[in-house]
């Protein structure tokens, strides 16, 4: 309970509470188990109508809750209870217990989701006015919605629309990068720009969401070492190895290698969803950072041109990279269930340690129902719950993961720029 | 040489704010970027105006590096990329030698590189074709740390005339003045070296932080259009601003000025395009040279011009801008980054006190940043950024 009554603090600091909640019990022993507690965070005063009526029926499953918490082992009453109370969007609760619903959101509660592609930026550049703290109707993630889902870290894309390459592609991705920075700017209670490791677990304990910016396409460097290097510096963290001529089909090129190797020195990651197979094996060879697979599923389950194959999810729990599954049906299938599926062969084949979560919100793709929007994380915690995942594997999913390729880039870093000065090599020396 | 003595003493103290260095564009063009290949910690005097050691014996102690990009039809498209590779370069330099360069944001970090005795280094943008029309562009070059930009280089754009092209907008767009207030918003000075004198004035009205002019010296003197007309400079008082006289022999001397209309005007006669670099061009420009003597300024030339200066915009407001690595050719006595301290010792020749020098050296340029920072925080505090295009206010 800890982690909640910190949590909620934060939220009653940022005025997202109109009166303290009753339910703050001294922690208790749980022998194995965590006391179930339902989303703490309720909206605030200043909410619109429907909004209220969610938040006040989130407060009686708060109090509902709390009872149980005061005698854990409990079983639930009735399941039908939670129903009644929870109004959520999260439409389908009367298919599972709301018993694992609830442990569900204790457990993200302490393990919040560090989710590795939102689409947003590229969506707020078209709408003429919006305000993510008090919702969005227009979009799939505000800063309640992503309370309500216990994100707590999010990479936010600046890949640009199709078409935009060449020299072109470096404008706009600094427009793209100012968007971001704009927007967290505008919004300092819900978000907070992170760099590091360090700066998102910050963030986090702040009860703000940090916002990576990136994957970028790697058309944003412009063919150039100084380009990243200056990304770098506006924030960037992870770059898409697709669409150039140095990390194309073929696979990387030695130019290619040498941004990579540049990328390891500054700390930006290599994102490979959607890369060329060689580029994804080659990439993992050079790499002294772990590599990211930011949108990728299992193709052994689903084919997709970005979804990774038996051997390259292998080779990638090798190299103790990360593949984070998007939550997209045309990736991963129609339900919560085929997300699982995934998740789980993941799982298997490249290991706990290399598996994450990627909403994929606000990106053009349909979702599986369920998993509507930055919301709806705790019902596919929950069929892993139910699917036996344990406590560790779970944490490890969420959050651990991401934060271990974090630490692990900084470090790789620090050493690289102590070994190497900045590389000035150019593609026409080094690809003719 | 009694004033040399004490001008060397006089910078020891408020050292020099330089307006303009082209050190980033030599080394792209050089070396491309290869540090290595230019280090200098070690004597560049064959390569480069610049070098670690010559700083410090010209007693600078701030230094306005120049992301110069080329602003031709031509290198337009690849301006903005180009100009984040020369932000990485004097980023580079500054990451290389850590104990002699010291990284600048603000006023603040000036001072504070001062009392260490290390070279507070900022960046200036030489051209509004750095930003390709977009406010965010420029938001971002600001958060990279360029603390100028000067509106134009040698070529108009769409929102600005330049000096040393054919009138087109007759001063600032409405996007141009969008571009001043967006550059006031955010702190970033405005740079009114090589534009219209149409566009000075319009920059101007439109500004409400200080302007500079990071290296522009006096038209009354020398009649080129590089520098700045008396109606100009008289209204710095009101504005705040600073004029930063440059040294570059062919805008300060008249006879070098009409030296080099003449030699231009000899290649247009033999069919040639003046700046043309090709053998056989730079063999017409040598035989022209032979027969016509290139006119030599002096450090003299340059503080008649700082007398000039004085008398009509005020001590207040001027500065120190070099343009060293930009410039082919410089003044006897001002050959290169090392030698501050003739023009200081002319200038005690010619009576200034040490106070005088002080404010043109050093605490002119800092002030000025310092009062763009206060504007921006006022302005940051009642207006978000503005995402305005060229297209919905110029049409």
């Amino acid at each position: 309970m800890a982690d909640l009554q910190d949590e909620l603090q934060a939220a009653g600091e940022a005025g997202e509470l109109d009166t303290p909640p009753t339910t703050r019990t001294k922690r208790k022993p749980k022998p194995g188990h965590r006391p179930p507690v339902a989303d703490p965070i309720a909206s605030g005063d200043r909410a619109p109508a429907a909004e209220r009526v969610a938040a006040g029926a989130r407060a009686s499953e708060t109090e509902r809750v709390a009872s149980h918490a005061r005698a854990p082992g409990t079983p639930m009453a009735e399941p039908m209870a939670g129903r009644a109370a929870g109004t959520e969007s999260s439409a389908a609760e009367g298919t599972d217990p709301p018993l694992e619903l609830a442990e569900a959101h204790a457990f993200l509660a302490a393990h919040p989701v560090a989710d590795g592609y939102s689409g947003l930026p590229g969506v707020l550049r078209h709408l003429p006015w919006y305000d993510l703290e008090l919702g969005e109707a227009g979009v799939d993630t505000d800063v309640p919605r992503m309370r309500k889902g216990h994100i707590s870290a999010l990479l936010w894309s600046l890949h640009l629309p199709e078409g935009l390459t060449g020299e072109r592609a470096v404008g706009a991705t600094l427009e793209q990068l100012d968007l971001v920075r704009t927007v967290v700017h505008a919004h300092p209670e819900g978000l907070r720009l992170a760099h590091s490791a360090g700066e998102t677990t910050d963030a986090r304990n702040c009860g703000r969401v940090a916002i990576l910016l990136g994957p970028a396409g790697a058309p944003a460097i412009g063919d150039s070492l100084g380009i990243l290097r200056a990304l770098d510096a506006l924030g960037l963290k992870a770059l898409t190895l697709a669409g150039v001529s140095w990390a194309g089909e073929a696979g990387l090129t030695r130019f290619g290698e040498e941004v990579v190797r540049e990328m390891n020195r500054v700390g930006v990651l290599a994102d490979l969803s959607g890369a060329s197979e060689p580029t994804v094996r080659r990439t993992i060879a050079v790499s002294r950072a772990p590599v990211l697979c930011t949108r990728s599923a299992a193709a052994a389950l689903r084919p997709h041109p970005a979804n990774l194959c038996d051997d390259l999810l292998a080779a990638l729990g090798e190299a103790h990279g990360l593949c984070m599954v998007p939550l997209t049906s045309e990736q991963t299938g129609p339900s919560v269930r085929d997300v699982a599926d995934h998740l789980e062969h993941v799982r298997a084949i490249a290991g706990p340690e290399c598996v994450g979560l990627s909403g994929t919100y606000d990106s053009g793709a349909a979702h599986p129902q369920d998993l509507a929007d930055a919301s709806c994380y705790p019902r596919l915690i929950a069929e892993l719950m139910d699917r036996g995942w344990s406590e560790d594997d779970l944490a490890l999913l969420t959050w651990g993961n991401v934060q271990r390729v974090l630490r692990t880039a900084d470090f790789a870093a620090r050493a690289a720029r102590d070994r190497r000065e900045a590389s000035t090599a150019r593609i026409e020396e080094l690809d003719g | 040489m009694t004033f040399l003595k004490e001008a060397r003493e006089l910078l020891r103290e408020f050292p020099v704010a330089d307006g303009h260095n082209d050190l980033p564009w030599a080394l792209r063009e050089q070396v491309r970027y290869d540090l290595d290949a230019r280090d200098i910690a070690t004597d560049q005097s064959a390569y480069l105006h610049t070098d670690l050691a010559r700083l410090r014996a010209g007693g600078v102690g701030a230094q306005f590096w120049s992301v110069y990009v080329p602003s031709d039809a031509a290198s337009r498209p690849g301006a903005v990329p180009a100009t984040l590779e020369q932000i990485d370069c004097v980023r580079q330099l500054i990451d290389r030698y850590p104990a002699e360069l010291r990284a600048a944001w603000t006023a603040a970090d000036m001072e504070a590189a001062r009392a260490e005795g290390r070279v507070a280094s900022l960046m200036g943008a030489e051209g509004g074709h750095s930003i390709d029309n977009s406010l965010a562009t420029l938001r971002a070059l600001y958060a990279l740390g360029v603390r100028y930009m000067t509106l134009t280089h040698n070529d108009n754009i769409a929102w600005a005339d330049s000096a040393t092209d054919d009138p087109a907008v007759g001063g600032l767009s409405a996007f141009g003045r969008a571009v001043v207030r967006e550059m006031n918003r955010e702190g970033m000075l405005v740079d009114l070296s090589h534009v219209a004198a149409t566009t000075m004035r319009d920059a101007l009205d439109a500004s409400t932080a200080p302007v500079i002019f990071s290296h522009s010296s006096s038209r009354a003197v020398c009649d080129h259009p590089r520098n700045i007309p008396d109606d100009v400079l008289e209204r710095l008082p009101a504005n705040g601003g600073v004029a930063m006289v440059t040294f570059v022999p062919k805008f300060v001397l008249q006879a070098a000025v009409d030296w080099t209309a003449a030699a231009d005007e000899n290649m247009r006669a033999h069919g040639l395009h003046h700046l043309d670099t090709t053998p056989e061009a730079m063999g017409v420009h040598r035989a022209f040279e032979e027969r016509n003597p290139r006119p030599v300024a002096t450090v003299s030339t340059v503080a008649d011009h700082l007398d000039h200066m004085r008398e009509v915009a005020g001590i207040d407001h001027l500065g120190i801008g070099g343009d060293y690595d930009g410039t082919a050719f410089t003044p006897d006595g001002l050959g290169d980054v090392s030698s501050y301290p003739n023009l200081i010792a002319e200038l005690l020749d010619r009576g200034w006190s040490r106070t005088d020098l002080a404010k043109l050296t050093w605490q002119n340029a800092v002030r000025a940043l310092g009062a763009a920072e206060d504007v921006a925080r006022d302005l940051q505090a009642r207006t978000g950024p503005s995402n305005a295009t060229l297209e919905q206010l110029d049409g």
